[in-house]
């Protein structure tokens, strides 16, 4: 296999941007766990993340995916150092502010913004919505040209609400509404970096769409970076120019969008894509191959061995569980692809001619019910 | 028809006034057939489906008018006792948040096993065996050693699969399942769905499902009907709604989400909200996000045409959808 391998290809050498604005090397962030009576000592630690690289490159926008609890808003929030990361390193615009203290990361915060999945409980319930949009310029001390009320209506005007709502109350919005105020407060420091958490999750799908879009135009007009962290893969395909895929705390692959969702290597990938519920059209579609993986994602806790998606994994040997396999390109992968996987799947979402069935008892049942 | 709704009114009396969240649905469902009912929050989806089960809030919820035929009895004229008879042994429900559903003081062997005992009377010892069978057919790895454990310890896929064992368990004709995979990650959503189901040919029990995932519905439903504003909008085969649905709310609906074969551009939206159930526009509903609402459309409510036999759709200019 090893033959099969190249050397590790610059990540973001594709794509329109080619300067880095955010780099991400080596990234962990173990969450302690304390037990023990009377003396509460350190009994182990839940491995959230562990040592993720990511490149953000200047108006690109990254897509991070992956199933709850592999890491991908514990990333968000270690780059925006909401939490302190324990190990790694993050660099932003040349800048090292892995460890960065308060003062110092005072200019770059209000250079990265944040947009959180919960409309609801992300706005303060007794701020007037211009309040909200103003705080950010407050804490900054930024005054921009013609007051801080007229950069608040611009920019509700930016992202869709009237700005006569300067006034009003979190309450007196509906949900896709909020998530527009959070928009607008993420953007009124001109950014240059949004951590956008989950931010169509919460809403109905006629309102999901108005809130992508909005996002679009966002990056679009105003050459904002992004990184899109997201469990469908549907809106990051949507969104984003290029894609991570998490699994328990690591990057499984990365690539540019077409790469990722076209030509995936990853068994991971393989299922994720596999797994989305997809409406079909017209006949073609429905014959589309399936995987269903068994069981649930192993505890961050005690991650397996070697690779840790061996344990739900169909092309798992031996040697998945004595060596991690490193994140490499792929020979016939292009550049910047990168996965991380001893035995990678063919490069197609091709239909393998017949499902794969990893549950036994499930395999079992399908096998009786083709017999009536 | 194992079970029948017709013409069903509920209205909700809040401080701020009625809020109309059903008016008038009708819809049948029969053994074996999976019906689909898709629709926003706030479009009387949820709502519908308690009436149904007789889980209403009463007050500040009120059923104003209509019947629930089911298995030949309208529901809604039994006395409360004759209703909780009903359901568990006759209709069950699993719910979107199986976390907060389960007791957490209780072990799942004990929760399984109150079915047994309430219903059927059988002895504790005789209903955790029970609990045990039904654990490992909806597939929960180490049923026997498992049951003695409490709801927080099993992960959010093993929990859905608990609330699916607790509702098959007096094996029930009709089965509502309220957003069932919504909570749950995708590789564990197509698990679960696959598990439903699969349970519900070999039971051949009926099943309403009720979602906003055109995805999910797309693979396993029989029937859709489409929600908007407490009526419904559309109704349809699952095949026929996917290839020219004759409502433009459908419509709207199926083009604003992002497939996983196309990128790019901009997604169709929907312009502006669902409407306040406190103050549905006149006329149709759907009228003021419309992209072909006309005077008529502002004055006259839409019957639900007959598209086909099979096939409704309340949209005076449902011809002309379905043509684009």
């Amino acid at each position: 296999m090893s033959d099969n391998l190249t050397l590790p290809a610059q990540q973001g050498s594709t794509g329109a941007s080619t300067e880095t604005l955010l780099k991400v090397e080596g990234l962990t962030k173990h969450f302690p766990i304390y037990g023990g009576f009377p003396i509460k000592r350190k009994v182990g630690a839940v491995q959230a993340v562990d040592n993720v690289d990511l490149t953000v490159g200047v108006g690109e926008s990254v897509g991070l995916v992956g199933e709850s609890g592999c890491g991908k808003s514990t990333t968000g929030r270690l780059i925006t150092r909401l939490l302190e990361p324990t190990g790694g390193r993050i660099e932003y615009a040349g800048q090292d502010i892995t460890h960065a203290k308060r003062k110092q990361l005072a200019p770059v915060r209000s250079e990265i913004q944040m947009i959180f999945q919960d409309p609801y409980s992300s706005l303060n319930p007794r701020q007037t919505v211009g309040t909200i949009i103003k705080s950010p310029m407050e804490v900054n001390g930024i005054d921009p040209a013609g007051g801080r009320e007229k950069r608040v209506r611009e920019l509700l005007e930016l992202v869709g609400l009237n700005p006569e709502h300067y006034n009003r109350f979190p309450h007196e919005f509906s949900g896709g509404q909020r998530q527009r105020i959070g928009v607008a407060r993420a953007l009124a420091l001109n950014p240059k970096l949004i951590v956008a958490d989950e931010p169509v999750s919460a809403l109905d799908v006629s309102i999901q769409a108005q809130v992508v879009n909005l996002l679009q135009k966002v990056q679009d007009e105003l050459g904002i970076a992004f990184l899109f962290i997201a469990h469908d893969l549907a809106v990051v395909r949507h969104f984003s120019q290029r894609v991570a895929v998490m699994y328990l705390g690591k990057v499984v692959e990365v690539g540019d969008r077409d790469s990722i969702y076209n030509r995936p290597r990853h068994p991971y990938t393989h299922a994720l894509l596999s797994a989305v519920p997809e409406v079909a059209m017209d006949d073609e579609t429905e014959n589309r191959e399936r995987i269903r993986l068994y069981g649930d994602v192993p505890s961050p806790i005690m991650p397996p061995s070697g690779c840790r998606f061996r344990t739900r994994c169909w092309k798992a040997q031996d040697k998945c569980a004595t060596d991690e396999p490193p994140l490499v390109q792929i020979s016939g992968n292009r550049d910047g692809h990168l996965t991380a996987c001893h035995f990678p799947e063919d490069p197609t979402t091709e239909s393998r001619g017949e499902d794969v069935v990893l549950d036994p008892a499930l395999k079992a049942l399908e096998e009786s019910a083709g017999k009536d | 028809m194992l079970l029948e709704v017709r013409d069903l009114h509920v209205e909700f009396h809040t401080r701020d006034g009625v809020a109309k969240a059903v008016n008038g649905v009708s819809y049948g469902v029969d053994a074996g057939e999976t019906l689909a009912v898709l629709g926003e929050s706030g479009s009387g989806k949820s709502v519908t489906a308690q009436a149904v089960m007789g889980i209403l809030d009463i007050p500040p919820g009120r059923i104003t008018g209509g019947e629930v035929v089911f298995q030949g009895r309208d529901l809604l004229r039994l006395k409360e006792d004759e209703r909780r008879r009903v359901r568990g042994a006759g209709m069950a429900m699993i719910f979107q948040d199986a976390l907060s559903s389960l007791n957490p003081v209780l072990s799942v062997g004990d929760q399984l096993g109150e079915m047994f005992t309430v219903h059927r009377g059988m002895s504790r010892k005789d209903a955790r065996a029970k609990a045990v069978e039904l654990m490992d057919r909806v597939r929960i790895p180490a049923a026997r050693e498992r049951v003695k454990q409490y709801p927080h310890q099993f992960s959010g896929g093993m929990r859905q699969r608990i609330m699916i064992a607790m509702a098959l368990a007096l094996e029930p004709a009709l089965i509502i399942a309220d957003e069932p995979t919504t909570a749950l990650d995708v590789t564990v959503q197509a698990q679960v769905m696959e598990l439903l189901a699969e349970l519900q040919r070999e039971y051949r029990m009926g099943l309403i499902l009720i979602t906003h995932d055109l995805g999910v519905v797309a693979d396993v439903a029989d029937r859709i009907a489409v929600m908007y504003a407490g009526r419904i909008v559309e109704s349809a085969p699952v095949h026929d709604i996917y290839k020219a649905p004759a409502h433009p709310y459908t419509r709207g609906l199926l083009e604003s989400i992002p497939r996983l074969d196309q990128k790019g551009q901009e997604l169709y939206a929907i312009k502006g909200l669902p409407p306040n159930l406190m103050s549905i526009p006149p006329g149709c509903a759907f009228h003021p996000r419309c992209p072909l609402a006309r005077d008529v459309c502002r004055t006259d409510e839409p019957p639900l045409y007959e598209v086909s036999p099979t096939r409704g759709s309340a949209c005076h200019f449902w011809r002309e959808c379905m043509d684009d």
